[in-house]
């Protein structure tokens, strides 16, 4: 079988630094900071699924400060102005748009999910392996990236 | 992304309405003793995707002279030919900055100038 290519971390950073110019830092003085992330970004969650050419996911993830910040900042609001829903439509257009370009390297025939968005709790994948992940801080929260491909059956280690 | 969409054609002079899908769109289409000029249609949507919208808006003759743009992450080619082919007049790849669509709307010329002119 074919190995087929797929997106690294440099493509993921080049990705984000698209999103961060366009919706997240227009201005330039508040970077995504490529690093070890303080702590595991993990209070929220947004994935989606790629599927046909390619088979896995894509997800965005970061503190809740994070997701405040960036909901401000897509949304044109002040941080106290946002909702908890305000935070996972963002959150979940920011999955879209990192897994959407994402698609656009992987096999004609893939195709991506609407985003699912999970608070509070790290999105799990099972049968799957990361194989990048782009993290650091945002504002000093932590914020990252991801890229986790399905594995075949054969692949999976025994219960 | 209804909102940057809202807050950016606002910017520039349109009354914006929005929908969640394309079925929710065409049903407020029906509803319109006006009929837009423009429509912004994300491509990745539930129940009927923006594909699947340009077309049916394409097959109806009250629509003809709605301008439609695709507003996507669909960046692959065979995409953008198949969103054209169906009827989009126009293709924007998200990110995308607000001068970039205030840009294609002129191209379109439904703003008297882009954002860098």
């Amino acid at each position: 079988m074919t190995e087929q290519p797929t997106p690294t971390v440099d493509d993921l950073r080049e990705i984000a630094e698209q999103v961060w110019a366009a919706y997240l830092d227009p201005e330039g003085v508040r970077p995504f900071l490529v690093g070890e992330p303080g702590e595991p970004a993990t209070a929220v969650s947004a994935s989606v699924s790629l599927t046909g050419g390619w088979h896995g996911h894509v997800v965005v993830s970061c503190s809740s400060g994070a997701a405040r910040h960036a909901a401000a900042a897509f949304l044109a609001m002040e941080a106290g102005e946002v909702s908890d829903e305000d935070m996972t439509d963002v959150m979940g257009e920011l999955a879209n748009i990192v897994g959407g370009n994402v698609k656009s390297m992987l096999p004609a025939a893939t195709a991506v999910s609407l985003p699912h968005v999970v608070a509070g709790a790290d999105n799990r994948f099972p049968t799957t392996r990361r194989i990048c992940e782009l993290s650091g801080t945002w504002l000093d929260e932590p914020f990252s990236i991801s890229m986790w491909q399905g594995r075949g059956l054969a692949e999976v280690p025994a219960a | 992304m209804r909102l940057i969409l809202r807050r950016i054609v606002g910017q520039c002079g349109f009354e914006v309405l929005e929908a969640g899908d394309g079925r929710a769109a065409l049903d407020l289409l029906g509803g319109l003793d006006t009929v837009p000029q423009l429509a912004l249609v994300d491509w990745n949507m539930p129940n009927m995707d923006g594909l699947e919208f340009v077309a049916a808006a394409r097959e109806d003759a009250r629509l003809r002279d709605m301008t439609l743009v695709m507003v996507t992450t669909e960046s692959e080619q065979s995409q953008i030919v198949r969103a054209l082919a169906a009827g989009a007049h126009e293709y924007v790849i998200k990110p995308f900055t607000a001068e970039a669509m205030i840009d294609k709307l002129a191209l379109l010329g439904l703003v008297p100038t882009g954002a860098n002119t």
